[in-house]
């Protein structure tokens, strides 16, 4: 039996991020053969989306094309403005028809990047990036509305002299959705379902309200690609038993097939983080794996970048460009494909094992985007600076994941005492056996 | 129950601890989850070509094997050898 914790788990390979994710809401034991406290809280219900309509985001400061205010809103819960001077209501310019997004995917040839810094219309040179002297983070504020900003990971307060200059400014935004009483309300229920073993001192200081609006920079990307796959896949011909009784063993007889498949494929706003902080997904020392899990975003209703949009909430700067991003969308677009072509092969039975993967990209075209995410963030201590918890809430469609710590001893003594329980049983029958 | 049958059963508790400790730890981690990009992301692809030239190599006779060695077809980001094609 384990008397030292199992080590964390690798950043490659089986339980990490780069494993193909469990089903939605799956749970990788059998709830009910576990003790009552733990089948509970593995067993409550899921959150829910809580719509109160009475916090409103102050996103949007542009000017009212009716009568030239500057007391403009989003309307909450949807993607319209509105003036609450002539209450004229409008939606801003959408990126997609301004950039021609999704739109002949399958023609794309070549790298195409938007203008990034090009096409901006509003004034930036409001935008500050702070480098947070707490943790390190580069955070940028638009000055034009905030004069002093707290750090989104871990809640320190910026001073002047932590100014660094501007970095990329995106090509669009995708406005808040949720709001941060829903917000409050998920990141809630998310922890109620994990107390019984969460860390005393997170317990203690978990307060939901201190949850913050953050824009998260990432590259939305379309890709024309061809791929092809080859390996050996088999059928099973037969299958009998030899031996008696308890020394009974199955065996298997197989044909084995020389396997290869070629598809032509077209993906339509693949995300990318395009901070490499948040792309680093080792979860032995982070947790951006939670922000990752959050996508998609719904990126068609992104409107062209206005840095108004920046009112009282922070954002992070972009420091990976095409070329760097390049290897991880390859990554991804084989992942894909492989993905396509499982289906081709569901006659081998008996699976089948990929020995060489071809990929052939044809044409990208590469859209900044700045993302909504409400992030609340725990700063755990420990060696090599502790490790930094977050609980994110996607800003429009509300999917909530989140890392909770955990109280070590506590775990390991619930399953020693279930191990043991098990081990009781076993040494029973073992010893009514022999 | 023979004993060669029955002494397997005494993996049961350490088993039973190192499952529940580690489905508990990723329930409150979550360090397995990240996007769904496979099956997430708007796809468009053509039908798929090349069943039509699978090709029986060999037989396999008496493997206590369930499955293909390395079955890697559902581990679609455990990367194989690399063809370079003409990226660009
Ligand atoms: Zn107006
Ligand atoms: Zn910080």
């Amino acid at each position: 039996m384990p008397t030292t914790p199992p080590p964390i788990p690798p950043p490659t390979g089986p339980g990490s991020p780069q494993d193909v994710p469990p089903p939605r809401g799956s749970v990788p034991i059998d709830p009910a053969t576990l003790p009552q406290p733990i089948r509970d809280e593995l067993q409550a219900p899921d959150p829910v989306a809580i719509d109160t309509s009475a916090a409103e985001l102050k996103d949007g400061l542009n000017r009212c094309p009716k009568c030239g205010s500057t007391e403009i809103r989003q309307k909450p819960g949807t993607d319209l403005l509105i003036c609450q001077y002539c209450r004229h209501e409008w939606h801003g310019e959408g990126v997609e028809e301004e950039f021609g997004l999704g739109e002949g995917i399958d023609q794309l040839q070549g790298t195409v990047i938007a203008s990034g810094a090009k096409d901006i219309k509003a004034d930036t040179a409001s935008l500050m990036t702070f480098k947070c002297p707490g943790c390190g983070a580069e955070v940028t504020v638009n000055t034009a509305n905030a004069m002093t900003a707290r750090c989104h990971w871990c809640r320190h307060v910026f001073g002047v002299n932590e100014q660094v200059p501007n970095g990329a400014v995106p090509d669009a935004v995708l406005p808040f959705h949720i709001k941060k009483d829903d917000a409050v309300a998920r990141i809630s229920q998310f922890v109620d379902k994990r107390r019984l073993f969460a860390l005393k001192a997170f317990k203690e200081q978990f307060t939901p309200e201190n949850v913050v609006p953050v824009y998260l920079p990432y590259m939305i990307v379309d890709g024309n690609a061809s791929a092809a796959v080859a390996g050996h896949g088999e059928i099973e011909t037969r299958c009998y038993t030899q031996g008696s009784d308890d020394k009974k063993k199955t065996y298997y007889d197989a044909d084995v097939y020389q396997v290869e498949r070629q598809i032509d494929f077209t993906v339509d706003d693949l995300p990318l983080e395009s901070s490499s902080e948040r792309g680093n997904l080792d979860t032995r020392a982070n947790t951006n794996n939670i922000i990752n899990t959050i996508l998609p975003f719904d990126t068609k209703n992104a409107v062209k970048w206005n840095a108004s949009y920046l009112a009282g909430i922070t954002s992070e700067k972009r420091d990976m460009d095409v070329e760097k991003l390049r290897p991880r969308l390859e990554d991804e677009l084989l992942s894909i494909a492989r993905a396509q072509v499982e289906k081709s092969v569901s006659r081998f039975d008996r699976g089948v094992r990929w020995e060489q993967e071809q990929l052939s990209v044809h044409g990208t075209r590469w859209v900044s985007m700045y993302l909504p995410v409400w992030l609340y963030s725990y700063h755990q201590p420990g060696p090599n600076g502790g490790m930094l918890h977050y609980i994110a809430v996607n800003g429009r469609t509300g999917e909530t994941m989140g890392s909770v710590p955990v109280e070590q001893w506590k775990l390991l003594m619930a399953a020693l005492t279930v191990g043991t329980f098990l081990e009781a049983i076993a040494l029973f029958l073992v010893g009514h056996s022999s | 129950m023979s004993s060669d049958g029955g002494m397997w059963l005494l993996a049961l508790g350490p088993a039973g601890a190192t499952g529940l400790y580690w489905a508990l730890y990723r329930y409150y981690r979550n360090t397995d989850k990240s996007h769904d990009f496979e099956h997430e992301t708007a796809v468009v692809a053509k039908p798929v070509t090349g069943s039509e030239r699978d090709q029986k190599v060999d037989e396999v006779k008496g493997t206590q094997e369930k499955r293909i060695s390395g079955d890697n077809v559902r581990q679609y980001r455990q990367r194989v050898k690399r063809i370079q094609g003409d990226s660009g």
